[in-house]
């Protein structure tokens, strides 16, 4: 039965979404406006989902004494944030901003960091000439590099147009039909969740 | 001469169309009426492939290296004794068709892991993500007939934040070593971090992802990758869920209906310059 | 050192190239682009006083690179004397778009609610760009610091995209794609974007059919705006780092097809 009303309800939400749409009447951008509104304050709903199993795991690990001092911190900042929040507020200069912009921020800044050290670690991995297609590929990859730099124009005054060129054409041709086949494939999984045929955003099953 | 009266003809055609579709009811977008067409079309070849009983006849898919690794990933987790890591990314929702994709795939590795015995570990950015996460593998599990080896703190929120994520999932995999490690879903920055930290634990590496970005580190740093669609089908290989594979036919149909519109589009465009013409530009709508 | 892969040595040449090449105070010459130059020109073009809505969709992670963009667009459009919303559709862009253009307006001397407002955060991106193509004032019906949407001069006029000349999207992900699904197919506002380099090659297609004005990509696009703006933003600064770091890659990539052509001459020899 539940199921049967959440299928119902995906249903006919999906039709009213794609009929409003093609509709700019007043009474359609209403709807439009006030479904908008009900979506935004249901996802606020759901952050309480996450933040009771974050708590619940952390716990049960700690109990269990595995990484007890990476719990402990986890929670502690799980606690430290809201509180800090809801005493002095989340507006700039308050101590929620210094937190965050001082160990939030940095902390990501440096995992983001890391990326640059696995692009040169996978670039001498991977980018091998094995076969001429491979070639082709690998000369690409280090005109873009060049011209993407401050020296490419120095070695090689066109650098820049030859980059634009495999950027535009060759490189944007397999990148449109790789989006096209993807539109597609969304468009049909979509329309199989709005038609009940899809459900395994229900958990599974049937 | 014949080309020029076609064009005319079918440009008053859709004049009068439009005009007709947006005096019939003010509630009708007349510019959109394009966007209609084109959806009417695609909804019809969906329902036809999907309900149609020749439709659903057996029909042959091609072999994609990355499904037919899924076994082989999960046998090598089962005997290293070492578990299989999964991961939706963090890009995605529950609401993208991709994450959706991803669930389906992920039914069919909870099954695999329920029969071989393996754990399955799921660290997820989304609380909504991580709930159907968790009834689907628990109805796997039921469904493979081993219910009591679900573990749900196996499928388990991490943060919401990208990088924090990434680092939690990286810490995951430097922990545990995963043998196996799938990354099916939308990603962003973070695909290369987990690929390459992957890559490092010796794990065989199954990704797939609707960034085309994204695409070009996994080809780089995973095993077997799974381009555009083939994450869409991929659920549909694995299970042969015809609702699934009927669904990829009717992918195959628009892909070349659109292959169709592109080069009738483009000979259209080149008569319209050779001729000096500004054109009609219907194409772009 | 037993435990010593090659992979760490990569990453420590790489560490090593950077660092030094940061110790370094050169600017090297950047030609500009005729993709930067597209967005400069349009900025540059709008009558005074138009109002633009920038958009800070990007994580704190980010910052080094997308700081100079977001600063060179706010600095030529306070400059032009164009009236700025800002917005931000990820949390963790809220505070920093906030300073960003609480910084730069200081610097032309702009008021806070004549010449800019700063909206704030809004969760589920999509809602809330379909929600503004309504009605701004509906979806933030108070700015960031509280105060109430009618109060301020500049938003007494802005009711929805139609009254705005364009929504530059500072990213490091792919949310300005959202920006052009639905506020730019459905609602019909133009969409530019200042963005990190690895994301340009996802927004060309969308450039070349005009679903996007234009976009500027990466340190080096800030760099080039730079020049155009004739204002320093760390761009160019940061360009040596980021020609040392790729020179680094073109020869890690040299030397691992050398390595496995002369391993592949050796089998084929044995």
């Amino acid at each position: 039965m539940d199921r049967k009303v959440a299928l119902g309800v995906c249903f006919i939400f999906g039709l009213v979404m794609f009929a409003q749409y093609f509709s700019q009447h007043p009474a359609a951008r209403s709807i439009n406006q006030a479904i908008l509104e009900y979506w935004q304050i249901i996802f606020a709903f759901t952050l309480l989902v996450g933040v009771v199993s974050v708590f619940k795991n952390n716990v049960v690990q700690i109990r269990r004494g595995q990484d007890r001092s990476y719990r402990l911190i986890t929670l502690a900042g799980l606690v430290a944030m809201p509180f800090l929040a809801l005493i002095w507020g989340i507006k700039a200069d308050m101590p929620f901003m210094w937190v965050f912009e001082n160990i939030q921020a940095p902390m990501q800044s440096t995992v983001f960091a890391l990326l640059a050290f696995f692009v040169a670690s996978a670039s001498f991995r991977g980018f091998r000439a094995r076969s001429v297609p491979a070639a082709i590929l690998l000369l690409s990859a280090l005109i873009i590099l060049l011209s993407r730099s401050a020296v490419g124009t120095f070695i090689f005054p066109q650098m820049t147009e030859v980059a634009d060129w495999i950027r535009h054409y060759p490189s944007m041709s397999a990148r449109r039909a790789i989006l096209i086949g993807i539109g597609l494939g969304s468009l049909t999984t979509s329309m199989r969740v709005i038609l009940g045929i899809e459900r395994t955003w229900l958990g599974g099953g049937k | 001469m014949w080309e020029l009266e076609a064009r005319f003809v079918l440009s008053m055609l859709w004049h009068y169309v439009a005009v007709t579709a947006s005096q019939a009811s003010p509630w009708f977008d007349a510019d959109k009426l394009p966007t209609l067409i084109a959806a009417l079309i695609s909804i019809i070849i969906v329902l036809y492939t999907t309900y149609h009983r020749s439709s659903r006849e057996k029909f042959k898919m091609r072999e994609i290296a990355g499904l037919k690794a899924v076994e082989e990933a999960i046998g090598r987790a089962t005997e290293m004794a070492r578990p299989v890591l999964y991961t939706p990314g963090w890009g995605g929702d529950i609401q993208r068709p991709t994450t959706i994709a991803s669930m389906n795939f992920l039914s069919h590795v909870a099954g695999k892991t329920a029969a071989y015995d393996c754990t399955l570990v799921y660290p997820t950015h989304d609380p909504v993500l991580m709930a159907v996460a968790q009834e689907v593998a628990r109805e796997s599990y039921a469904r493979a007939g081993y219910p009591d080896r679900f573990r749900s703190e196996n499928i388990s929120y991490v943060t919401s934040s990208q990088f924090g994520y990434a680092a939690a999932v990286d810490g995951i995999i430097s922990r545990l070593k995963p043998a196996s490690i799938f990354l099916l879903g939308t990603f962003e920055a973070e695909s290369l971090i987990l690929a390459e930290t992957g890559n490092s634990v010796g794990a065989i590496q199954i990704a797939g992802t609707d960034s085309t970005i994204q695409l070009s580190f996994f080809i780089v740093a995973c095993d077997y990758t799974l381009i555009g669609e083939e994450l869409f089908a991929a659920s549909g290989y694995l299970s042969g869920d015809r609702s699934i594979l009927t669904s990829v036919r009717a992918q195959d149909i628009l892909k070349v209906l659109i292959g169709l519109l592109l080069v009738i589009a483009v000979i259209w465009s080149t008569i319209d310059a050779l001729s000096g013409n500004a054109g009609s530009g219907w194409w772009s709508f | 050192m037993k435990n010593i892969e090659t992979r760490h040595w990569t990453f420590l040449g790489l560490f090593v190239c950077i660092g030094l090449v940061m110790l370094i105070d050169v600017k090297l010459d950047i030609p500009v682009s005729a993709q930067t130059r597209k967005m400069f020109d349009f900025i540059d073009s709008l009558p005074a006083g138009s109002v633009l809505m920038v958009s800070f969709d990007h994580e704190a992670s980010s910052l080094p690179e997308i700081r100079p963009i977001g600063l060179v667009i706010l600095r030529h459009a306070f400059a032009k004397g164009h009236r700025l919303i800002g917005v931000a559709l990820l949390a963790e862009g809220t505070v920093i778009g906030y300073r960003l253009m609480q910084k730069t307006a200081a610097e032309y001397g702009r008021e806070y609610g004549q010449d800019y407002v700063y909206l704030g955060f809004k969760p589920q991106y999509i809602a809330a760009i379909l929600s503004m193509g309504e009605s701004i004032p509906r979806t933030f019906p108070q700015d960031y610091l509280g105060r109430p949407y009618e109060q301020f001069d500049l938003l007494r006029d802005v009711d929805n995209y139609d009254d705005v000349a364009a929504v530059i999207s500072v990213t490091d992900g792919s949310l300005t794609t959202h920006w052009m699904e639905y506020g730019g197919a459905r609602y019909g506002v133009r969409v530019l974007s200042g963005m990190t380099a690895a994301m340009v090659t996802t927004f060309d297609p969308y450039v070349a059919s005009g679903q996007m004005h234009s976009l500027v990509a990466g340190l080096r696009g800030a760099a080039e705006y730079e020049r155009l703006i004739n204002r320093e933003v760390g761009g160019e600064r940061g360009m040596l780092a980021q020609t040392t770091a790729h020179l680094y890659v073109i020869a890690l990539v040299l030397l691992g097809n050398l390595i496995y052509f002369r391993s592949r001459r050796k089998r084929k020899s044995a």
